[in-house]
């Protein structure tokens, strides 16, 4: 019950364009581009995994470190930017966390945006091999086939709204 | 333009990662776990099979037929692979494919399968690092494992092998490409390919008895061809950077396939499918690009064939769908 209430309010920003046989009133349909602002309110009431607060509290996710790159055209694909900044730099749940925003914008997000979520510059250790996996397709496809790690991530986006 | 579209198959609820084709059928594989036959002959197009689609518990991520056989190999995220065949004198439009075996030994998930040109070999990578390569009996129900590969320091993503040659290349994660080739009793690894700067995705060798080429993709958006040299003294065989295809692709370049007539096609996470032509040795030329080939969403995998007297460009995507263009130079 909850999920589905959750899905119908995404889809009053996020029309489900994801049907093909919807293509033709995807032309039609006057929808509002997506803005930083919204992309943040998907994304800040996330959990953190360790700590009894959202990413928006600690920071790790901040407004200022999120670029929409828009098309005006609904038909092009755009791409929107995200990049987090752990709390510490060697915070080991800094993948999870990665997945978790992503999974997020995956499901709320029209299949026209493709989603990069890389760490601050400097804010981590292990940068580049976190980026690395955050943006494998195949890698975050598999994760999400892992039982365990998506009823983390479930976990992780109960307290979105 | 010399690509039309000219047909769009709904096969998948989801991602559809691979496909190939022989004698007339093509198979897809898709995250919706299902695998499905569609009958290429004469055009029709015709959804003609849905295999048992409680054999894999997880995404079929990877499809390869035997060359010259219905015999399917199909590898899963659940870590098995499984291998499936029909009668050759069942009807194309009436398959009744049966399961022939299930192949267990990957810790993890396998993410690309590979028959070798005589049918004998069958390869298979994942994400535990490993390629392996099994020895099929005639039917394609007995498997052994001939060679464990553990020299990639990342997951394998991708495997093929030469048309005419016992020769494979292994694309990873960690950036590289591995060729492979058979020494008296065992397996190894012939020489590395350095220089893409992100994980390569997928290869294939030049469709040719006159020189050893192979072209790959990567995430870092290009497409690269690579020459054989020749033999070093130390027994590893020297490759070297042939071309660098034109900048077509913005993000990542997932699926590469060189045709027989000597095309390469590419596409990828930007859906730009693009098709390239050698003017002169090591100069390469876009010949057709079509943007969006399925709508907004990525396209996993492109492969050519070859259906009555059209060349066929086959595409994949995350919507699900298998686009069939006709090329024409």
């Amino acid at each position: 019950k909850l999920l589905s209430q959750r899905t119908a309010s995404n889809n009053l920003h996020t029309p489900d364009l994801t049907d093909a046989e919807t293509e033709e009133s995807e032309y039609e349909e006057a929808e509002d581009p997506i803005d930083a602002q919204e992309i943040y309110d998907m994304i800040a009431h996330i959990s953190d995994p360790e700590h009894p607060l959202t990413l928006g509290q600690l920071a790790v996710v901040n407004l200022s470190d999120i670029e929409v790159r828009e098309k005006c055209d609904k038909t092009k694909i755009s791409e929107v930017v995200v990049k987090i900044t752990p709390t510490i730099t060697h915070c080991s749940l800094a993948t999870l966390i990665g997945l978790g925003i992503r999974v997020r914008l995956e499901r709320s997000l029209p299949s026209r945006y493709r989603i990069n979520i890389l760490l601050k510059e400097g804010s981590h250790q292990s940068e580049n091999q976190v980026n690395k996996q955050l943006n494998d397709k195949e890698r975050v496809a598999a994760a999400c086939e892992n039982d365990q790690l998506l009823g983390v991530v479930s976990k992780m986006l109960s307290t979105c709204k | 333009m010399p690509i039309e579209l000219l047909k769009s198959l709904r096969l998948h609820k989801d991602k559809l990662w691979s496909l190939d084709c022989s004698k007339g059928l093509m198979a897809t594989a898709s995250s919706d776990r299902k695998i499905k036959l569609v009958n290429l002959q004469n055009l029709d197009f015709k959804l003609v099979e849905e295999l048992d689609d409680s054999t894999h518990k997880k995404s079929v991520r990877s499809v390869s037929f035997r060359p010259n056989s219905s015999i399917l190999a199909a590898g899963s995220f659940d870590s098995t692979i499984s291998i499936w065949g029909k009668d050759d004198s069942d009807p194309l439009d009436n398959p009744e494919t049966d399961l022939l075996a299930i192949i267990e030994g990957h810790e993890n998930e396998v993410k690309g399968v590979a028959w070798s040109h005589s049918g004998e070999f069958l390869a298979s990578c994942s994400r535990d690092k490993s390629v392996w390569i099994w020895e099929a009996d005639e039917l394609g129900e007995e498997y052994e494992c001939l060679s464990v590969l553990q020299e990639h320091s990342q997951d394998v993503k991708h495997v093929v092998w030469h048309p005419n040659m016992n020769l494979l290349a292994s694309s990873s994660y960690d950036d590289t490409i591995r060729l492979w080739k058979e020494d008296a009793d065992d397996w190894e690894c012939a020489a590395v390919l350095n220089g893409h700067e992100g994980t390569v995705w997928c290869s294939d060798f030049e469709k040719s008895e006159a020189s050893l080429r192979l072209v790959s993709c990567s995430d870092d958006a290009t497409v690269r061809v690579w020459k054989y040299v020749e033999e070093g003294e130390d027994g590893e065989d020297i490759w070297t950077l042939d071309a660098i295809l034109p900048n077509i692709h913005s993000r990542a370049v997932y699926s590469v396939n060189w045709s027989s007539h000597g095309y390469i096609a590419s596409a990828g996470s930007d859906g730009i499918l693009a098709v390239y032509k050698e003017v002169e040795q090591g100069n390469w030329e876009v010949v057709a690009q079509q943007n969006e080939a399925h709508s907004v969403f990525e396209v996993n995998m492109v492969k050519w064939t070859r259906v009555g007297d059209k060349d066929l460009i086959l595409t994949g995507g995350d919507d699900g769908f298998a686009n069939v263009w006709c090329f024409t130079p």
